[in-house]
């Protein structure tokens, strides 16, 4: 019994996993409220007056529940300004690998350069549909993250940026895309571990 | 119902100076006669809605006798909301009231 408080705030923690910071900022903030009031009761230092504080504040999950939608929502706020700096730096780098090949003469496949321009009008088409109607959907995000990905390894590969030693600002550019590639990968597994942890908390709850 | 001006009910109570999640909670209790006996766990997210949209501030602060708390405190923005609040809940009320009180008849 005299673990109560402990245990809850435990449970909380757990509860608000899918985002570690709220999680450690309302574990410590609770577990204050929960002594506070435990202290406050006419029963304490019994255990009855833990028991009564724990009762009073409410289900752990219930409580992780009012905050899942928020995260998930400024989530995808992160998410889709991700998408949006990504496409625009992707654009500026494929036409920045375009105007060095001019001068220096397509020597490739032709097959790279369709798929660099056709993967990334398909992630422009994806990514729209995907913000005017599924804001919040990560099999869309993930589509456009895949063809935006296909698009950049095909401009590299078309470039043959690293053999024909291209200048400074189209491997700039490129090292960009990958830069952004890889943080707009990081919060869609964050967007999609938030969905799935809210779904869960309202499933029970 | 009440749901719906919680944000401005925890506005409200922070305007007399800082106070901590607890202390909140008691207050809006005490001011309200016990009317507004919440549900303890429904307030904190309310505090943290309200210091992302810039309306509170927090910090934590440990008091000499005491357990580490954070203390939450009305920003500018949440002092010129909580006036916003107050003059829409004045306008609403006054509405209902007049439309609750009857009396009226239609013109034949």
């Amino acid at each position: 019994m005299a673990g109560l408080i402990d245990d809850y705030v435990a449970r909380l923690r757990r509860d608000l996993d899918f985002d570690p910071s709220l999680a450690g900022r309302m574990a410590d903030e609770v577990e204050s409220h929960l002594w506070e009031a435990a202290e406050a009761d006419p029963a304490w230092p019994l255990p009855e007056a833990q028991r009564r504080a724990v009762e009073r504040f409410g289900l752990a999950r219930e409580f992780a529940g009012q905050f899942a939608v928020d995260a998930v929502n400024r989530q995808a706020k992160r998410t889709w300004g991700a998408l949006l700096a990504t496409l625009v730096v992707t654009f500026i780098a494929m036409r920045l690998r375009v105007i060095w090949l001019g001068e220096v003469g397509d020597t490739l496949s032709t097959l790279a350069p369709l798929i660099d321009r056709y993967a990334f009008v398909a992630a422009i088409t994806l990514g729209t549909i995907g913000w005017l109607a599924f804001r919040c959907s990560v099999v869309t995000l993930a589509l456009c993250l895949s063809a935006l990905a296909a698009s950049i390894v095909a401009g590299i590969v078309r470039a043959d940026l690293f053999v024909e030693g291209a200048p400074l600002h189209v491997l700039l550019a490129a090292a960009g895309e990958i830069a952004l590639i890889g943080l707009l990968s990081f919060h869609v597994v964050s967007l999609g571990r938030r969905l799935r942890r809210t779904a869960s908390l309202r499933r029970i709850s | 119902m009440l749901k719906g001006h919680l944000d401005a009910i925890v506005l409200a109570a922070l305007e007399g100076g800082p106070a901590h999640g607890y202390a909140i909670i008691e207050a809006i209790k005490r001011r309200s006669g016990s009317t507004f006996d919440l549900p303890e766990g429904t307030v904190y997210p309310a505090l943290h809605r309200l210091e992302q949209a810039g309306l509170l501030a927090s910090t934590w602060m440990t008091p000499p006798s005491g357990r580490k708390r954070r203390v939450y405190s009305l920003t500018r923005s949440g002092t010129a909301a909580l006036a916003d609040r107050r003059r829409a809940w004045s306008r609403f009320s006054q509405a209902v009231e007049t439309l609750l009180k009857g009396g009226h008849t239609w013109p034949a």
